[in-house]
């Protein structure tokens, strides 16, 4: 089932669709919840779309049959993505379109107060959808943490009178009502949210940046948690200094990660560059929203993916991983400190605005398998001769055995110029060869580190869900093998291209999807291995110039027979790209 | 200690002959080893220019980093690991042009480290441009027609921002500037020392003698340097434009304002923060001056904090 949450920006539609995603959460079904929200705080059209499902969702859905909107005026507009018997809850005052079925219920009388129509709003939906409003207190005292019980009491009454109202008026133009949620234990959070708490998980200590969508989710949760995790959190007076602060606090041995996004991560680039130079594990977290410039300050995009391989000047290594929700985005986290740790040098978790900011039903256990990162540091710098410590020691791997300042009789010399294994300004030719090859010789491990890219039918159900076979989602061995045609995709999209994949190979069309979730260094034996001499690869994704399909080319000689791209700034639905790809594989 | 075997750099130093930096870097190796300091318990944070250099040539841990940056890399230093001493050292085009915002921000937030600036008018590493500080028409041969605006005046900036330890010293007198220093580093917050450094390469006005002739020194007036009205009238004795008959050198302005990592919530966090290796050779002296136990522990990572646990608890928030 599908639903929509219409209003203006400042009617707390954050708290209805919230509200609504954990009560059905609760009542054990899958919600994936996304937001279209405008760049302002009062006024315009902010909606929400909630998928709802016994299996897991990981897309929005293309026709809702539930409309709730808060102005009748809204209703118009989203005519087109609701199903012919959707139902549309709305205010009684104002005019709807013809034809349109509808519960009009009096919102301000039914709230007493203007700023409980949305707990009105929230009761009204139960009702439709047939839930249960017991329970919604305890979700209200979540949402109003630190209001009072009072707030709580009366949002709990207004949500009553809206599911009254329509249980005792609204009968006879009501929804197939929801069944088979099956309780388990999940919970519902945002990529921002799950990308922050990955790096908790890890163990991070020092968080920077400087206000800017869709970054600003991840730097709040670490605020917000700062205390009981023992996070230092900076907002800095701008973007260069969150990254080099955090630059600093990793010389020091703080686990740091600096968040931002496109515009930020150009104003990065520079000490980007000088972490590749001195060596220092550093995770930037980057929010791709349109570009250039300022672009679409609230919208989502996938345009900044070979910025991200390229950006800063000179050659270092580097890994950039692209995760497709919070689950991933949970992971990402941990890779990432991981591989900055391990192999001295930074690491980018380049992820979508429309990934961040979605809500994602997630198996509580696949988010406590989080692990702090082993330190790499030298286990006995007592062992060391004193005064005779080297930071950029030439090895093999290229990684250097690491010390930090401030241990007895050694001293760590990290330098942005070309060195020498002290860590000395350095001018030779022999050293310079030395320095180089040392550093990019890391990449071959780090190539390691990353995840193997695989042929995926659908996006499997990592979901234990034992009690429910049926939700099991296998990958098909029939799909995959007679699959002639690989669609690759990176970040957000996986979702939408599994679940177009699934109508098309209804209509007899087989094609099998690899989602590149770590994404930089390319993994240029296992692409090429898949698509091999016979398979056709496609690519889908969020950008103007294939940016994808010409990694396909550059990294692995492989021409992509051609691409689906969006890029107004909206994810793409899943009609869309079953669209897109259905033509080029007739 | 043999301060002159432990303070020395295992680099060349590659100044031009004469060059005020020397002065400089005496004054700060005499400083930090009056302070009783071993050269393992200090980092200094170099830009990028001739005055970065000194980073590399103190003797003491090092990051080089970028131009105009010394001042982030060192406030992150000192938040993962506040056991450090930290010295933030650039020239006139790191801290007052391409670091300047850095600069304005640093005396608001105070963070307990030193800042030292070597202001020499002019710019040295790139051949002899013109710097925020080059006086109000000062030629060089590269810029013929001379600077066509005043001079930044970095000590009444640092006023107007708040900052806690206002000073100015003069490379030509080594032992002023290190006792100099050495007050900056025991003050709790930003000790910031603009120091008139000449260059004899570049700058053929302001030379050794020509600062000389201009000197006095601020302790041997009638100056209070907790009276900030008095400070910021001293500050504008060297003026943006004309001529400049009288420069003030010593402290202008001290406070005790709480240092960034002192206040609040901060002081918490960077106590949690306290980093220890596993590794035993760490930071004996100052873990037994803090009666701390040295057990496990890692960059940044608080006592017996388990960051899956944090992150397990946190994620009934989302039930």
């Amino acid at each position: 089932m599908d639903l929509i949450v219409a209003g203006h920006a400042g009617q707390g539609l954050q708290v209805i669709s919230r509200t609504l995603a954990w009560m059905l959460v609760r009542a054990g079904y899958y919600v994936f919840l996304s937001q279209d929200v405008m760049s302002r705080i009062r006024g315009g059209h902010n909606f929400a779309r909630l998928r709802v499902g016994t299996e897991p969702v990981y897309a929005d859905g293309d026709a809702a049959q539930v409309l709730v909107a808060l102005d009748p005026a809204l209703v118009e507009r989203h005519i087109p993505h609701l199903a012919p018997d959707a139902v549309v809850v709305t205010d009684a005052a104002g005019t709807l379109p013809e034809g349109v079925n509808a519960v009009r219920l009096p919102f301000a009388d039914l709230a007493r107060e203007p700023v409980m129509v949305n707990a009105v709003a929230v009761g009204a939906s139960l009702a439709l959808v047939g839930l249960d409003p017991a329970g919604l207190g305890e979700i209200f005292s979540g949402q109003f943490r630190g209001k009072g019980e009072e707030v709580v009491r009366r949002n709990v009454a207004a949500a009553e009178a809206g599911f009254r109202a329509v249980v005792e008026g609204g009968k006879g133009c009501c929804p197939p009502k929801l069944a088979g949620g099956v309780p388990g234990e999940r919970v519902l959070i945002s990529g921002a949210e799950a990308l922050a708490l990955g790096a908790i998980a890890a163990g991070v200590r020092v968080v920077t940046g400087y206000p800017m969508s869709p970054a600003t989710p991840i730097v709040e949760y670490c605020f917000r948690h700062a205390q009981e995790a023992g996070l230092i959190v900076e907002q800095t007076e701008d973007e260069v200094s969150a990254a080099n602060l955090a630059i600093g606090a990793a010389f020091a041995g703080a686990r740091s990660m600096v968040c931002t996004a496109g515009g930020g991560f150009c104003l990065m680039n520079e000490a980007l560059s000088l972490a590749g130079m001195t060596e220092t594990p550093l995770v930037l977290c980057v929010g791709m929203r349109p570009g250039p410039a300022t672009g679409m300050a609230t919208r989502t995009e996938q345009a900044d993916l070979l910025f991200s391989i390229y950006a800063g000047h000179g050659e270092f290594p580097r890994a950039v991983l692209t995760p497709a929700d919070a689950e991933q985005a949970f992971h990402a986290a941990q890779d990432a400190f991981r591989i900055a740790e391990k192999y001295q040098t930074p690491v980018i978790i380049l992820f979508d605005q429309f990934m961040a900011d979605a809500l994602w039903t997630v198996e509580r256990s696949r988010l406590r398998s989080g692990v702090a990162s082993p330190s790499t540091l030298v286990p006995d710098s007592a062992a060391i001769k004193p005064y005779s410590y080297r930071r950029y020691e030439v090895t093999e791997s290229g990684v250097s055995p690491m010390v930090l300042p401030g241990t007895a009789q050694q001293l760590v010399y990290a330098d942005s110029d070309e060195h020498t294994e002290e860590g000395h300004i350095a001018e030779s030719a022999a050293i310079r060869l030395l320095m180089v090859n040392k550093r990019n010789a890391k990449l071959a491990g780090i190539r390691r580190e990353l995840a193997v890219p695989k042929v995926e039918a659908e996006v499997k159900a990592e979901a234990e869900v034992k009690a429910r076979v049926k939700v099991e989602v296998k990958v098909e061995a029939e799909g995959e093998e007679k699959a002639e045609t690989l669609v690759f995709c990176f970040g957000s999209s996986r979702g939408v291209v599994s679940e177009a994949l699934k109508r098309l190979r209804a209509k007899g069309l087989n094609a099998a999807m690899v989602h590149l979730n770590h994404i930089w260094p390319f993994p240029v034996d296992a692409v090429a291995g898949l698509v091999g001499k016979e398979k056709r690869a496609l690519t889908v994704e969020q950008n103007y110039s294939g940016q994808l399909a010409q990694l396909l080319l550059q990294e692995c000689g492989v021409r992509a027979a051609g691409t689906v791209r969006r890029f107004d700034g909206r994810q793409f639905t899943v009609a869309e790209v079953e669209a897109g790809l259905e033509e080029m594989m007739r | 200690m043999a301060e002159d075997r432990v303070w020395s750099a295992s680099a060349e130093v590659t100044w031009c002959p004469g060059c005020g930096n020397f002065g400089i870097l005496a004054a700060l190796r005499q400083a930090l080893a009056a302070a009783g300091l071993e050269p393992w318990q200090v980092v200094v944070v170099g830009g990028i220019g001739q005055s970065g250099k000194v980073a590399q040539y103190v003797g003491a841990n090092f990051l080089q980093g970028l131009h105009g940056r010394a001042l982030p890399h060192a406030i992150g230093v000192k938040l993962a690991d506040p056991e450090l001493k930290v010295i933030a050292v650039g020239g006139d085009g790191d801290m007052y042009s391409e670091g300047g915002n850095h600069l304005l921000h640093a005396f608001r937030r105070n963070p307990d480290i030193v800042c030292l600036v070597h202001n020499n008018g002019v710019y040295g590493l790139t051949k002899g441009q013109i710097a925020p500080t080059s006086g109000f028409g000062f030629a060089t041969k590269n810029r013929p027609m001379g600077a066509l605006v005043p001079a930044f005046n970095p000590l009444a900036a640092g006023l107007a921002m708040g900052g806690s330890f206002i000073a100015r010293g003069f490379a030509g007198d080594m032992k002023h500037l290190a006792r100099l220093i050495g007050e900056a580093l025991n003050h709790k917050g930003l000790g910031f020392i603009d120091i008139l450094q000449p260059c004899v390469t570049y700058n053929r006005v302001n030379t050794f003698d020509w600062y000389k002739e201009r000197v006095y020194d601020l302790a041997l007036e009638a100056h209070n340097p907790a009276d900030a009205d008095a400070a910021r009238a001293r500050a504008l004795e060297w003026p943006a434009e004309g001529e400049v008959k009288q420069i003030p050198i010593g402290v202008f302005y001290s406070s005790r304002r709480e240092a960034y990592e002192a206040c609040g919530l901060v002081e918490r966090r960077t106590a949690n923060a306290e980093r220890r290796s596993e590794g035993k050779g760490r930071g004996r002296e100052v873990r037994t001056a803090n009666a701390e136990p040295s057990d496990g522990g890692r960059g940044g990572q608080r006592r017996g904090a388990d960051p899956v646990s944090v992150a397990k608890k946190a994620i009934g928030e989302f039930e």
